[in-house]
């Protein structure tokens, strides 16, 4: 503002010489005129007056080096004079925020419009055709603020008397078609009907309430007006390619800038006497009625007219003016595409800074995109993975639909979380859109509430930021008297075994037991629990069922000749290894038992895989085998001595898929490494299958002494056993064959062994394909999710690393090393030697 | 729009699926003549600058697939990200004619470079980086500023 205000300064002792000379209705203060620069005309009374300029008005020594300068470059476009306007209420340009279409404004054109006027238009309007039309988009434009006068305000302020703005234009008007010619090198020119934008009620607009004379100049201003409003008879067919930016009527995010400013130049404006009022008024209205060979023709004159420091003023103006604010503008498709490829951070700044933003930034299909981007997945471009929490979202739907609650609950134990991605991923997706499809069709009998994406996402967000920054609560679970062995929990319950031989149920909420459940005469060593079921293994030697809800042992399997130290299962389908080197796989619905022997050494962990239907096993002899159940035969062998494998006992094996890139160790010697797994693994299959056959008859024979539910299974087993290890004899070069594709067979391995490490083993290749180090002391068991794996070793310590890239992301010590570690979406838990559960939960605010 | 013509070779211009699908359904027995399309949403000097694009990328392979991930993920092409430092208004005229004529590797790089430009800035600088004028009260900016604090500090 300070340019024009200073423009209007040194301008206005000219207009009000101008007025005086004119009119004599005003005393101004007299200025010392300068008659070399009389060159502004006024055409008073229908003849044309030149008018001495005076010099420079002299604000201040600063102010005269400019205008000294402006001096002598500004021979060519000297300021316009303004004749007072007709109306008491002068009409200023004003910016259109208005959506009113071109054509209405047109339409108020021809009413408002003289028929002095109209008879212009016709002529005007052939003439007009001529003139090509080119795009709107680059001429130049004045600051911005007055210049934006639309059809509708020339003409609605023509027909209020403003009609009478002069043109000065004089000397410059003739090399004005000349030279824009120039400017108008075929680049996109406005057209100048469009260059307007049809003003609005409501619009604030600049005035000067100035009395002034409505003859003076009436004859001047008319014609100019009335000659160059006639071209906005052309309407634009269509706003896209007619209009810029700035006054394309169907743009409306930016006139709300342009309101601002017009607020703050009509602030301006009042500060000046009304003359200077006027004066200033009426060079914008020239501007804005000018065409646009015109419009550049001035500018160029006031560029050349101005200092530096001007210049510099504009190009500020000008590089704020030339900004857009696309996500407004453009499509509503095309806006959110934009806002898809942000991350959450810059998507929640971008909701705060306007009311479009916040609507287009906040909505759901941004967030819902941004959920399927992070939940359950790493991100490929940020490295955020957010969990599933599916654990909380089934409570939310089991209180709703109970009957659905079976199904859900399996997915809701924490143990084998891994595996269960998998399955559950579909079901996610269905509830997804079941979540959608509700809001579609609100018929449905359960009102489920439909959570905004945003809401869903900053949820998981502030849970991964806890994980990350290490942010958690411990819940302390004290009651055993010895060791605890094995855990699992999930949502509601924690259950617990001890080498005390008791089971215990604890409330995750209240961290209170609510059943301690006895019958294991030795240690319980290894536990697995679903919805109804809780299933024990023994060192006692037993494998027993039972019934968690109640406290009541169902059952109870034996059949094993040592400690039972592993045991997993899925539906009908038991799995248990043992001290006694064999893994029994226990049919409950044929009651049958098939035993996989193949092990030099215990079994410390079975792991039903139930997508591929296999069984992965981890054994003291440093290896982890792979089985498949319907078949019955050994499918992989990982790892053993000298293989790159564990160098200990593996306590713990965890199959899953994973679809992304894991990060891998850089190993040298690959080609060769892989080729030695081949044939070594070939080698232990060979051995496989001989151990199977020897010990086939053994197990027969030590079978009788059990009790008789198992001596009926034996019995069936055995004719069943005898196939099996036929058909591995048969199909030695089954053992380095690729898996089949058809089944989805786990695509990597997580396992911990007592050599202290953690290997990330490659299913398909049967290779170790990273190995983790940290722990100083064996590590006892390993828990992971999409994100995280949790270890807990011998030496104390629980350590916390990232799934995909191996790194160990913190390390929480104990008083006591740990043997047994569980993990959910937001906590995880382990069970220490000294008989105490620490829960550390990672959602609860700290 | 401006009655401007601009030669280009078939390869060229099916850059666009618009004009590809176009041509396809128009000369099903492949191209014979000079076969002059109209293209009436695209201002002459967007429309050229669309088409060096088009005649920079020509030979380049993009992914057919509708592989969201991958697309997203891969940063703008180097080329592009100087081709597409214009003037603001250019830019938009750019991303309008992509998303008209379906040229789909322009639409994303545009929406890339237009992502880049909102990026971790505050409301405050992306009032100013795209002159908008902040309409909410200051209740309501308060109010918004702590409901999306979460996302702060990660």
């Amino acid at each position: 503002m300070d340019l024009n205000l200073r423009d209007c300064h040194t301008g206005t002792p000219d207009y009000d010489q101008i007025l005086e000379l004119a009119t004599s209705h005003h005393a101004f203060p007299s200025v010392p005129v300068s008659s070399s620069r009389a060159r502004l005309v006024n055409q008073t009374n229908g003849e044309i007056v030149v008018v001495p300029l005076p010099r420079q008005l002299l604000l201040n020594p600063q102010e005269e080096t400019h205008t000294t300068t402006t001096s002598s470059s500004s021979c060519l476009c000297p300021p316009p004079v303004t004749p007072p306007s007709p109306s008491d209420t002068l009409r200023m340009p004003v910016v259109a925020s208005s959506s009113s279409s071109s054509r209405a404004s047109h339409s108020d054109i021809q009413r408002s419009s003289t028929p002095h006027f109209s008879t212009s238009l016709k002529k005007e309007e052939s003439d007009s055709i001529k003139i090509p039309v080119v795009a709107a988009t680059t001429i130049p434009r004045p600051d911005g603020t007055f210049v934006p006068l639309g059809p509708g305000d020339n003409v609605g302020s023509s027909s209020s008397g403003m009609s009478t703005v002069s043109t000065a234009l004089s000397s410059p008007a003739v090399t004005a078609t000349n030279s824009t010619k120039v400017l108008n090198n075929g680049a996109a020119v406005l057209k100048h009907s469009r260059e307007a934008t049809p003003s609005r009620e409501g619009t604030p607009l600049l005035h000067t309430s100035c009395a002034t004379t409505p003859t003076t100049a009436i004859l001047v201003v008319t014609p100019f007006l009335v000659k160059h409003i006639g071209d906005q008879t052309q309407i634009p067919k269509d706003n896209f390619h007619e209009y810029c930016y700035r006054h394309n009527p169907d743009i409306t995010c930016n006139k709300l800038v342009d309101e601002q400013k017009l607020k703050e130049l009509q602030h301006q404006l009042e500060k000046l006497p009304s003359r200077d009022q006027e004066a200033i008024s009426h060079v914008w209205s020239i501007f804005s009625a000018a065409p646009r060979q015109h419009r550049t023709l001035i500018l160029q004159g006031l560029l050349t007219q101005c200092c530096f420091p001007q210049l510099l003023f504009i190009s500020q103006e000008v590089s704020v003016l030339i900004r857009i604010d696309f996500i407004s503008i453009l499509p509503v498709e095309i806006a959110l595409k934009i806002l898809c490829y942000l991350d959450c951070r810059s998507l929640c700044m971008a909701a705060q800074v306007s009311k479009k933003w916040k609507s287009l930034a906040d909505d759901d299909r941004v967030w819902h995109h941004m959920c399927e981007q992070h939940i359950d997945r790493k991100c490929p471009n940020c490295g955020w993975g957010l969990p599933l929490m599916h654990m909380k979202r089934n409570r939310d739907v089991t209180t709703l639909e109970p009957k659905k609650r079976a199904a859900s609950d399996v997915g809701e134990s924490s143990r084998p979380r891994i595996e269960e991605l998998d399955q559950d991923l579909p079901n996610i997706k269905r509830v997804k859109l079941d979540a959608e499809a509700t809001v579609v069709a609100p018929t449905a009998a359960v009102v489920r509430r439909k959570r905004p994406w945003k809401e869903v996402y900053s949820e998981r967000f502030m849970l991964e930021k806890n994980w990350r920054k290490g942010f958690f609560k411990v819940r302390m679970f004290r009651g055993h008297s010895d060791g605890v062995t094995c855990l699992q929990f999930n949502r509601k319950y924690l259950v617990t075994g001890s080498y005390d031989t008791s089971i215990k149920i604890w409330r995750v909420d209240t961290g209170e037991c609510i059943r301690t459940l006895t019958g294991h005469t030795k240690g319980v060593r290894s536990l697995a629990f679903d919805s109804q079921k809780l299933i024990t293994g023994g060192l006692d030697l037993t494998i027993k069922v039972w019934n968690y809800h109640t406290g009541q042992c169902i059952s109870t399997y034996r059949g094993h000749d040592d400690a039972v130290v592993s045991v997993d299962f899925h539906n009908k389908t038991i799995v248990s290894g043992s001290a006694d080197k064999t893994v029994k796989v226990w049919h409950v619905d044929s009651r049958t038992c098939y035993t996989l022997r193949g092990h030099l050494d215990w079994v410390n962990c079975v792991k039903i895989h139930p997508p591929s239907s296999t069984v992965f096993l981890a054994s003291d002899d440093t290896t982890i085998r792979m089985w498949d159940l319907k078949s019955n035969r050994c499918l992989r062998v990982f790892g053993g001595m000298d293989k790159e494998g564990h160098i200990g006992q593996v306590q713990c094996v965890i199959p899953f898929t994973y679809k992304d890139e894991m990060i891998e160790d850089h190993n040298d010697s690959d080609s060769e490494s892989a080729s030695n797994t081949a044939e070594s693994n070939a080698f232990e299959r060979a051995e496989d299958n001989v151990n199977h056959i020897n010990h086939n008859n053994n197990n027969n024979g030590n079978m009788h002494g059990n009790n008789r539910d198992d001596a009926r299974q034996n019995v069936t087993n055995l004719g069943e056993e005898s196939t099996t290890s036929e058909e591995n004899t048969s199909s030695e070069d089954v053992n380095q064959c690729e898996l089949s594709l058809d089944v989805q067979y786990p695509t990597h391995l997580l396992t911990c062994s007592l050599d202290n490490t953690i290997k990330l083993w490659d299913v398909r290749t049967g290779r170790c394909i990273r190995t983790q180090f940290g722990h100083i002391e064996g590590v006892w068991s390993i828990s992971a999710d999409t994100f995280r794996i949790i270890s807990g070793a011998h030496d104390r310590l629980i350590k916390v690393w990232d799934l995909q890239d191996g790194k160990c992301l913190h390390t929480f010590s104990n008083d006591s090393s740990i043997s047994c570690v569980g993990l959910s979406d937001s906590r995880f838990a382990a069970g220490l030697e000294n008989g105490d559960v620490k829960m550390y939960c990672f959602d609860e605010e700290c | 729009m401006n009655g401007e013509r601009f030669p280009v070779e078939p390869k060229v211009a099916e850059k666009s699926v618009l004009i590809k699908n176009m041509i396809r359904d128009l000369n099903p027995d492949g191209l014979q003549e000079d076969f002059e399309i109209p293209t009436p949403n695209v201002r002459a000097n967007v429309m050229n600058k669309v088409l060096e694009w088009c005649t920079h990328h020509k030979d380049t392979a993009f992914s057919e697939d509708d592989d969201d991930d991958a697309r997203r993920a891969s940063p703008v092409d180097e080329w592009d990200k100087n081709f597409l430092k214009v003037d603001q208004e250019m830019l938009y005229e750019i991303i309008t004619a992509a998303n008209y004529l379906n040229i789909r590797p322009l639409l994303d790089s545009g929406c890339k470079v237009v992502a880049e430009m909102i990026r971790n800035k505050s409301p405050v600088e992306l009032r100013r980086v795209f002159n908008i004028v902040n309409d909410f009260t200051p209740e309501e900016e308060l109010a918004l500023k702590k409901e999306n604090e979460w996302a702060e500090d990660r």
